[in-house]
């Protein structure tokens, strides 16, 4: 078995890990990074990409409320080709409370998240497409996160401090000496191969598995995975973040993230952050709760139906999974557990993954005797390569916030439209192979980098196109077969195909109505009819275990 | 289909690119990356907030061949005007496109007396240089050429056939007052044939050249002008109908969808407007149409043009002159003429057009006559143009069948 | 305007219905919405997949078998003589479809998997699977050659996969001649190129050229070869290349497949049939037991059409010809008519997007007895002047059979017959 040897193992590849690796390089501190699948593979990867003006906790959680409104600013310096400024309503519906309107507002104020209330006609002409009938409307600056471009982004600045960043490799075992946590092994998922990781410190960021690897060292963290379920409509009926102005329940937020609108989302409590599934009546709650907000929204084509898993972190009981505390948990367990050499980062929110990191690593840092500042709040982070950049190519700095037309200006800027991959998410030929090179090994984590078959086709061209083009670039480095890129035959293209087709299936069928379904029997004709794909699988079987599992 | 708004048939798109596969303009060049691409694939990139982040929708001609061809009725070209007209909206219009989307003016200012000598004008190749330079209006354009009088005033000088209780509106458009008065002429002459005294009203352009060039503001005021002016007519049952295809389907439909018209004033006057093709099949179908035709021994190419088939009401002219013993017509098959209004005026956009009617002229020539028909003038105006065959509307040979004399007074 | 038959659906089975009563001297009308599968689908004539064996026979079984089949309403004389038609129909428009209706072949597909079907167009004959070099037979190789530009097609992943099944398959890509087209080459405007005598003798010479060099035997390539003379263009490209050549279908917009609708087109207008694409029919007045006209949707009103007789092929899911709400409640668009569906939406779909099975939901369709009569829930006829036919049948998906094609053009021939 292979050792290496670092200062911090931070486990789990989401945003939180992706912040403390970045800030652990950023002050010098050796640092290697884990996570078992693709990065975002978990909650980060599945939640509805709000960028957090903190109104949505300015009554329950005001502590949230608080630390959302500044890193809501930090994240927009530091980051901004990752977001959009969509700004955000809270509007009181005919479903609501009149009188919340004052109180949502004065806590606003109390929790310093801006907060401007605006005429209900105001909010009509900018977004005609809701309910007439809402009698009052707050405006907030929420916005809408990328947050597989901001994990890339973040993932591309730590490298460049010296950081390790390993996906697919998953921590099999935590070495105690004692009651001291001093080594991992880690199990690189594609070959199998263990590698035994020496480390001054265990960073556990691994959010809703983050009560598995506490168990390893012997320590009890318990996380709820609370299941949220989202549904994606094909075209942004609105282009402002809207909520419904009252206490946090289901289905009362709609993201515009990208091209999308998200209506979201549901919370139930499941036993395995592994193992879940939709229910045709939690898409059914979402639809009509978008009726509340967007009247004729049952009408609109839905796209896709997804679930992520909150990591809900319980320290004490309390009744309703909704009155857990959205802030988030620094656990030092030499403190509470009598375990030295680790501690885990637990709860929170995207938006607050920086500040998580922050305090995380001053407690690693401390213990490390390190005294360099924090600089991640004021160094704006580099642009990965598969990403369009704003304008001619400006030098880190002069990015601008993402906005909804951009590709768009990008592929008419470079005459790319004969060349595009992805026709419905403007992917072009060259960002497919830019992923590929930056790391991406199966469609998944091209779709993640590059929004690839995420459009109303769902992946009926692209899909094959892509599988196509993995196949001939990776074959061509097949000399250069490494422990980072093993060996990629027309096998494992194959399985990557096939394996997309399915994971694409999955999100599908609870919403196939309408458009959706026509769109689903058209890629039927093609993936069987016209391509054969369903002849694959009986030589794709021995695919090699190189994708993220099934669920 | 479920009544959904005009944006919101982009949900319909299932990505198939039948509709590319169709379209004449990205057949012909690069600079129009296709229907699917600037229409409901682009607009789930626009904003109404934001700029509008793509000029190529500029190259869709409006011609709506795609369309026709989409299977599951995503409103394409409506989609790309919109688009255009945020442009617009944004940026200002180029000179030239504020005055030839003024047909109105354009055409009032050219036609009379002086006709001649505007014509004449126009026919000089150096001068046509100048313009070109000037205003981006390509030397080889296909302007037709002014009357010396409107329809207009031969109408108000025209005799109506007494004791008639049928009434129509003629709603001539830009093209009849101006340029073609005897198209008009044929009209009432058909019209009143069938026992219909012709009723024409106070009316303006129709404003299609505003709405295609993205002007929505000016064409609302163009359409509610129209509307104004014909309701009282609808309100009483009178129908409105029309000799340009285009005129027609901009009061039907157009106009009312682009610029989301949809009061019952509006709807009433779309519902009252019909093609003079369309009314004339449907009088032949309640059994009013008088077929005591005589017979035209011919064989003559005719096109429907895209402003016909958008109306989706089959093909009229062929279902009408069909009942006309000895005339044979031959449908041209051919997607567009390459002209789309003003489209194919433009510099920039000149060879486009010819290009995208190439398929056309070919046919026409083959047919070896020295006559062609077609319903939409500036289609008529573009395949003389591209094939040196005189062009005429069809209600034309009609009152030729009904032997009816059409004093074309100069 | 007097029709004797109206046609609701322009693709194989509409069209060869029509093509039926318009030779039969009837006023035809097509009336339809666009293009559908005829533009998605391979351009072929899938009858049945049982591999490597009779069709016929495998049909003769499906019938005795499932009555309620749409091959059973059709019954085996209709599969046969709608085959020749449609054979008949290529044919005259110098594009013939060959082989035999008692043996599948065989062919490539674009991921390079083999699929089974019945009838190819003469462009893709040398595509026959037990004609195809394999690895150690001694034989010059095959070639996948195919462009950059084209996304639609990949020769190495088809080489690659045909080799995992024995074949002796090498790929290359070829440069695109020189033309003032520089953008957006998709399959129709490589098949216009194609069209070209230069264009189309300068990929002759470059495959000459990788046939010399590496002694190839065949060469597929993307079906792409010619959209009006593409016959001409395999044969000329065949001539220059020194091999054989064959079409493989790429993902549509499919060549092959528009060229077999300009087929049926021309021959329906031969015949002196109308055709009215862009028109939506919406809804139906009936009286009793007969369809007594039709609306189709038009500018600021409906267009109505009356015939004697009417044909419903609007192509099931895939054609717009049944819808779904969310709710799950299933409508037939044009007519109104009652769709035999599975009971719930939970049973609509199969856990895997590629089981065998299929997904049931895709069965859904009119049920209609040996005259093609659509069919209520007990059985009886709804409305006797109206025939239905292709994929808008219940009890089939002809996807997963490999019938696509065989069920159109053998239940809308049966239907044509007056």
């Amino acid at each position: 078995m292979q050792t290496i040897s670092t200062d911090v193992l931070v486990i789990g590849g989401g945003a939180t890990g992706l912040g403390c690796v970045r800030d652990l390089a950023m002050r010098g501190m050796r640092a290697i990074l884990v996570e078992k699948g693709d990065l975002t593979n978990g909650t980060t990867g599945r939640y509805h990409g709000l960028l957090h003006s903190g109104g949505r906790y300015v009554t329950k959680d005001p502590q949230s409320a608080t630390e959302c409104a500044h890193e809501n600013a930090i994240l927009r310096r530091i980051m901004p080709h990752c977001l959009e400024d969509t700004s955000g309503f809270f509007v009181i519906t005919p479903w609501d409370d009149p009188s919340y309107g004052d109180i949502f507002a004065a806590n606003c104020r109390k929790t310093e998240v801006p907060v401007q209330e605006i005429s209900v006609a105001e909010m009509l002409r900018r977004e005609p497409a809701l309910n007439p009938q809402i009698s009052r409307v707050f405006e907030v600056p929420d916005g809408s996160a990328d947050s597989f471009l901001a994990a890339h982004t973040n993932a591309l600045s730590a490298r460049t401090y010296g950081a390790q960043i390993l996906t697919y490799h998953r921590v099999v075992e935590l070495i105690r000496t004692g009651d001291h946590v001093v080594a991992a092994v880690v199990e690189d998922l594609r070959t199998s191969e263990r590698i035994y990781v020496e480390c001054g410190f265990i960073l556990n960021t691994a959010g809703a598995w983050a009560g598995q690897i506490a168990a390893l060292a012997g320590v009890k963290v318990t996380v709820v995975p609370g299941k949220g379920t989202m549904v994606a409509m094909s075209h942004r009926m609105v282009n402002t973040v809207i909520n419904r102005c009252k206490l946090p329940a289901d289905g009362d937020i709609i993201v515009p993230v990208h091209t999308v609108a998200v209506i979201g989302t549901t919370d139930i409590h499941v036993p395995d952050p592994d193992v879940y599934g939709i229910e045709p009546h939690e898409v059914q709650l979402m639809l009509e709760e978008g009726e509340k907000l967007v009247p004729g929204f049952t009408q609109h084509r839905a796209l896709r139906a997804w679930a992520g898993v909150r990591p809900l972190y319980k320290d004490q009981d309390v009744a309703n999974d909704r009155d857990i505390s959205r802030t988030y948990k620094l656990l030092d367990h030499q403190q509470r557990d009598g375990v030295d050499g680790i501690i885990s980062m637990v709860g929170g929110k995207w938006t607050t993954y920086r500040l998580m990191a922050k305090d995380a690593v001053d407690t690693i840092a401390q213990r490390l005797g390190n005294t360099r500042a924090c600089r991640t709040a004021d160094e704006p982070m580099p642009v990965p390569d598969f990403e369009h950049r704003s304008g001619n190519h400006a030098g880190v700095g002069a990015e601008k916030l993402y906005w909804l037309g951009k590709p768009l200006a990008a592929v008419e800027e470079e005459h790319a439209y004969g060349d595009l991959i992805c026709e419905c998410e403007l992917v072009s030929r060259a960002r497919i192979h830019a992923a590929i090179a930056s790391g991406a090994s199966n469609l998944d984590d091209i779709r993640r980098d590059v929004r690839m078959g995420m459009g109303p086709c769902q992946g009926g061209w692209c899909i094959y196109r892509t599988t196509a083009l993995l196949y001939e670039q990776r074959a061509q480095a097949a000399e250069n077969a490494s422990a980072d890129r093993p060996a990629f035959d027309i096998e494992h293209a194959n399985a990557a195909m096939l394996h997309f087709l399915q994971e694409r299936w999955k999100g599908l069928t609870p919403v196939l109505w309408g458009d959706q379904l026509r769109q689903a029997r058209l890629d039927e004709l093609i993936y069987i009819h016209v391509l054969g794909a369903h002849r694959l699988i009986s030589h794709a079987e021995q695919g090699g275990g190189l994708v993220t599992e099934e669920r | 289909m479920e009544d959904i708004n005009l944006t919101q048939t982009l949900d319909h798109c299932i990505k198939c690119n039948v509709c590319t596969s169709a379209c004449p303009v990205a057949a012909v060049t690069d600079k129009f990356p296709g229907p699917k691409y600037v229409g409901p694939q682009a607009q789930r990139f626009r904003h109404a907030g934001q700029p509008v982040p793509d000029d190529s929708v500029d190259y869709c001609s409006g011609c709506r061949v795609c369309n026709e061809v989409c299977p599951t009725g995503v409103k394409i070209v409506e989609l790309n005007a919109r688009a255009r007209a945020q442009i617009v909206a944004e940026r200002g219009m180029p000179l030239r496109n504020r005055i030839i989307s003024r047909a109105g003016v354009v055409g009032r200012l050219s036609s009379g007396p002086h006709a001649p000598l505007v014509n004449f004008g126009l026919s000089i190749t150096p001068l046509r240089w100048v313009i070109e330079q000037v205003m981006q209006i390509h030397r080889d354009a296909p302007l037709p050429p002014a009357s010396s009088y409107t329809f207009r005033s031969w109408f108000k000088k025209h005799q109506p056939v007494a004791g008639v209780r049928k009434q129509v509106v003629y709603y001539h458009g830009c093209s009849t007052q101006y340029y073609e008065p005897r198209v008009g002429q044929a009209a009432v002459a058909v019209l009143e044939r069938n026992g219909y005294e012709v009723i024409v009203p106070k009316q303006g352009c129709c404003g299609l050249p505003l709405l295609s060039n993205g002007d929505f503001p000016a064409a609302k005021g163009r359409h509610m002008y129209n509307v104004d002016h014909l309701l009282p007519y609808v309100r009483r049952g009178i129908p409105v109908v029309g000799t340009s295809t285009s005129c027609t389907l901009t009061l039907k439909e157009e106009a009312p969808e682009l610029l989301d018209l949809h009061s019952q004033d509006v709807r009433a006057v779309a519902a009252g407007t019909y093609d003079i093709f369309e009314f004339l099949r449907n009088l032949y179908e309640m059994g009013e149409l008088d077929t005591n035709f005589l017979p035209i021994q011919r064989e003559l190419p005719y096109h429907p043009p895209c402003q016909l088939r958008a109306h989706r009401i089959g093909r009229p002219v062929l279902d009408v002159l069909g009942l006309v013993p000895g005339l044979r017509l031959n449908e041209s098959h051919a997607e567009c003429c390459g002209i789309a209004g003003t489209y194919g005026l433009k510099k920039e956009k000149y060879q486009i057009g010819m290009d995208v009617g190439a398929k056309l002229f070919a046919f026409v020539k083959a047919a070896n006559s020295d006559l062609a028909l077609c319903d939409s003038e500036t289609c008529r105006w573009q395949i003389s143009h591209g094939t040196g065959v005189a062009t005429k509307h069809p209600i034309e040979i009609l009152a030729q069948a009904y032997g009816l004399q059409i004093a074309d007074s100069r | 305007m007097n029709y004797d038959t109206i046609v609701i659906g322009a693709g194989i089975a509409g069209m060869l219905a029509a093509i039926g009563r318009a030779e039969a001297g009837e006023r035809v009308l097509s009336l339809s919405k666009g293009h559908g599968a005829t533009h998605w689908a391979t351009g072929c004539l899938d009858l049945l997949d049982i591999g490597d064996s009779d069709p016929l026979a495998g049909i003769e079984s499906v019938i005795a078998l499932h009555p309620d089949h749409p091959y059973a309403l059709a019954g085996i004389d209709a599969v046969e003589s709608g085959a020749e038609r449609l054979r008949a129909a290529c044919e005259s428009g110098g594009y013939p479809l060959v082989g035999s209706l008692r043996r599948n072949l065989q062919v490539p597909t674009a991921v390079g998997t083999l699929r089974t079907t019945c009838l190819v167009p003469v462009t893709m004959a040398a595509g026959d699977a037990r004609q195809l070099p394999r690895q150690g037979d001694g034989s010059g190789p095959l070639l996948i050659a195919g462009f950059h530009e084209l996304r639609d097609f990949f020769p190495p992943m088809v080489a690659a996969n045909l080799r995992t099944l024995g074949f002796a398959a090498e790929a290359a890509y070829l440069q695109m001649p020189p033309h003032e087209r520089t953008l957006d080459f998709s399959t129709v405007s490589l098949a216009r190129l194609f069209d070209q005598p230069a264009f189309c003798a300068d990929v002759g010479r470059q495959l000459r050229q990788l046939v010399q060099h590496g002694i190839y035997s065949r060469i597929g390539m993307p079906a792409v070869l010619g959209l009006a003379n593409a016959t001409q263009v395999v044969s000329d490209l065949q001539s220059a290349a020194g091999a054989l050549i064959f079409e493989i279908p790429t993902l549509p917009v499919s060549v092959p497949g528009i060229r077999l609708y300009r087929a049926l087109e021309a021959t329906l207008l031969q015949a002196g049939g109308r055709i009215q694409i862009g028109s939506f029919v919406q809804r139906a007045e009936g009286k009793g037991k007969r369809l007594e006209a039709i609306y189709s949707e038009a500018a600021a009103r409906e267009q109505r059409h009356y015939a004697a007789r009417y044909v419903l092929a609007t192509g099931g899911i895939a054609g717009g010809g049944v819808r779904a709400d969310h709710a799950g409640v299933m409508i037939e668009t044009a007519l109104g008519l009652p769709l035999r569906t599975p009971n719930a939406r939970a049973d609509w779909f199969a856990v895997r997007f590629l089981s065998r099975s299929g997904h049931p939901v895709f069965r859904t369709g009119v049920a209609a007895d040996a005259g093609l009569r659509p069919l209520d829930a007990v059985g009886h006829v709804v409305y006797e002047n109206v025939a239905v036919a292709g994929s808008a049948l219940a009890g089939c998906d002809p996807i997963r059979e490999g019938a696509l094609e065989g069920v159109a053009a053998a239940t809308g021939w049966k239907a044509g017959r007056v």
